[in-house]
């Protein structure tokens, strides 16, 4: 502690677990935007990510919720708020966001995806997984040209109507730290929008990590045209997002409030390595000087010319520190708006306990399980390209909505 | 480029009747659960069961109240309500005593003597409000239980001047064992009525100058001869004697 604080300031209500929910949601709504640039905006190279996007996004959303849940606790006691909501509270009505998110966009069209697929599969495979695949599609099974013309369309308005939704989602996460007036570290209203498009950074680079790290374990080539425009799209996400994070603190330093003096002190001391070293050098500046050498991003050419191999580790590094960096965002606003008095005359420090409900290890469990979710969602619902099941020509050959092989 | 996707208006597709029957489910499922878990009273008075009220005032009652106290206490009572302590409950010291109420003789409320039950108000702590009673409970009359010298019903300021110990407690301490114990504080401060209530707007006094010091300790003084003396002419009359010589100490030297 330094300075003057008031006596329930000494310790900090929102932890870790706290830190974790603005991270989870973010690379959610990150994975579903990368998702539709390839659907709605015809970006056909990261196509061969498309669906596992979609699954990333799924594994992550069913995860999100539970370090509130934790840090609640009584979790039993959740459903309340579905059934007897508190309309005047935004808290109350994320719940129905996250339903409409879960239910509307993500599992519908995740299921107007794979239900080609789905149909296929269960003809193919014996047993349980039979019957697993049938009860997914719902007996939903006519596969004729208009059938899957109509799964295509509506794969498209649901991706339509997913980016708003997207938006909604992680919009109301810097929403609500946003509108809480008596915090100058979190009072802005540029918060929901700094929130989403550092969401949109982290869901790109996680699906970049994911998308290399799994065509090593499985083995197989990574498709470098699908990277360069990843690592591109990370580029330019990165310079949107650092804009918006760099006007936000010039604007906090030219109307320099009453508040200035203590948060400057709290950059300088409590938050320099997680602000200053982690987030801003190592997660935002380092990366985006990386990704904008070595990434197709400025001209169709990168700055420097790479062999393959060098590119991938400089991809696969800058998006590794692109999550740090993220994570360390979401860490320095729940922690850091925690930090300082609201006398602004003192600044108490955050000490995170190892085990306990509230720990570090409970938060490195939350985010490892929805790795374990997307693995077993992986093996499920196959995601890659050289696992979608065919047409047998009998059912009609070319259905007019399998989209072009990627390039290799 | 965006391009929306257009929709054909013939025959509904198979898809649609099984999501529909999904989310109908879902509905359903969600019509039902309202029903059978949100509890008959809720909303009846505000966000909330309203029968919550009744389940707690069904709890058994700790609480007399302090009506029920002046019943017996009138005289305690009046003396708290016309002091500082006018704000506090009986039971916010004494403890719930409901049951004392109903049997006076078997049982007796709790009668708090420890220093620490007083200190939950009135320790030192900053973010209490400017003027609020505070104390450092180290310095001031450590051993001592508070109401030996406050009476908690009407805990009026002590008065001087036996009271400056009772915030100059280490002071009171060192002198005590020094040659200057047998000394009145007043002997040599002046302290205004107003020091007690304003003690850092209104000071006491201290000697300004030699002569006081020397009516004991100057050569020829008319006091008891093992005090020590000295010149006051020649012993550093360039200052004043506690600037060299802290009085409070056992040596004052």
């Amino acid at each position: 502690m330094q300075g003057f604080i008031y006596p329930n300031e000494f310790e900090l209500h929102w932890g870790i677990l706290i830190v974790l929910y603005p991270y989870l949601t973010g690379l959610v709504a990150g994975a579903f935007i990368l998702a539709s640039l390839e659907r709605v905006f015809n970006v056909k190279e990261v196509q061969p990510t498309y669906r596992l996007a979609l699954l990333t996004a799924l594994a992550f959303l069913l995860v999100a919720p539970i370090p509130l849940l934790a840090h609640l606790g009584h979790p039993l006691r959740s459903y309340e708020i579905f059934l007897t909501p508190n309309r005047q509270s935004a808290m109350a009505m994320f719940g129905f966001v996250y339903a409409w998110y879960l239910m509307v966009v993500l599992l519908l069209e995740i299921w107007f995806d794979y239900r080609k697929d789905l149909v296929l599969w269960a003809r193919q495979a014996t047993g349980v997984r039979r019957w697993m695949y049938y009860a997914l599609t719902l007996g939903a099974t006519d596969l004729s040209k208009r059938s899957l013309r109509f799964d295509d369309r509506m794969g498209r308005w649901i991706t339509i109507i997913g980016i708003p939704s997207a938006f909604l989602l992680h919009g109301y996460v810097g929403f609500i730290f946003g509108s809480v007036k008596a915090n100058p570290w979190w009072s802005s209203v540029l918060m929901p929008v700094v929130f989403l498009f550092s969401a949109i950074v982290s869901g790109i680079a996680l699906v970049l990590i994911i998308y290399v790290f799994s065509s090593l374990l499985r083995w197989k080539p990574i498709d470098m045209q699908c990277a360069d425009k990843l690592a591109a799209f990370l580029f330019y996400a990165m310079v949107v997002d650092f804009s918006l994070e760099m006007l936000d603190f010039i604007h906090r330093l030219y109307e320099s409030e009453e508040s200035i003096e203590i948060l400057s002190r709290m950059i300088e001391s409590r938050l320099f390595v997680s602000l200053i070293v982690l987030q801003v050098v190592l997660g935002t500046l380092l990366p985006l000087v990386t990704l904008g050498l070595t990434a197709p991003a400025l001209s169709k050419k990168s700055v420097l010319v790479l062999p393959d191999e060098l590119k991938r580790l400089a991809y696969l590094g800058s998006a590794i520190l692109v999550q740090i960096g993220i994570f360390s965002i979401r860490y320095n606003v729940v922690i850091g708006g925690q930090l300082f008095s609201k006398s602004l005359r003192g600044l108490t420090v955050y000490k995170a306990e190892l085990l306990g409900i509230e720990g570090v290890l409970m938060a490195s469990a939350l985010l490892i399980l929805p790795l374990i979710i997307l693995w077993m969602l992986v093996k499920i619902l196959p995601p890659w390209p050289d696992a979608e099941a065919s047409l047998p020509t009998e059912e009609g050959g070319d259905t007019g909505v399998q989209r072009p092989a990627p390039a290799r | 480029m965006v391009k929306l996707p257009e929709f054909d208006t013939g025959r509904v597709p198979q898809q649609v009747p099984r999501l529909v029957a999904v989310f109908a489910l879902v509905v359903v499922a969600l019509v039902v659960a309202r029903t059978a878990l949100i509890p008959d009273t809720f909303g009846e008075r505000g966000h909330y069961r309203a029968a919550a009220v009744d389940s707690i005032v069904a709890h058994e009652k700790k609480y007399a109240g302090q009506q029920e106290c002046a019943l017996c206490h009138n005289a305690i009572m009046q003396a708290r309500l016309a002091g500082n302590h006018s704000g506090l409950g009986c039971e916010s010291c004494h403890g719930p005593a409901a049951s004392h109420t109903a049997n006076p003789v078997e049982f007796k409320p709790r009668i708090p003597q420890e220093r620490e039950f007083c200190l939950r108000c009135h320790q030192y702590n900053p973010s209490r409000p400017t003027g609020f009673p505070q104390i450092d409970p180290i310095s001031h009359n450590a051993p001592r239980a508070c109401f030996t010298c406050h009476d908690p019903h009407a805990p009026v300021p002590p008065v001087a001047p036996g009271s400056c110990a009772a915030c100059h407690g280490q002071i009171s301490y060192q002198k005590g064992v020094s040659h200057h114990a047998a000394l009145e504080c007043t002997t040599c401060h002046e302290a205004p009525e107003e020091h007690k209530l304003s003690p850092r707007l209104v000071r006491p006094s201290k000697p300004t100058d030699r002569s006081f010091c020397g009516a004991c300790h100057a050569e020829g003084a008319d006091s008891p001869r093992e005090i020590p003396r000295i010149s006051l002419r020649t012993h550093n009359p360039q200052y004043v004697c506690w600037q060299c010589h802290y009085p409070h100490y056992p040596e004052a030297s």
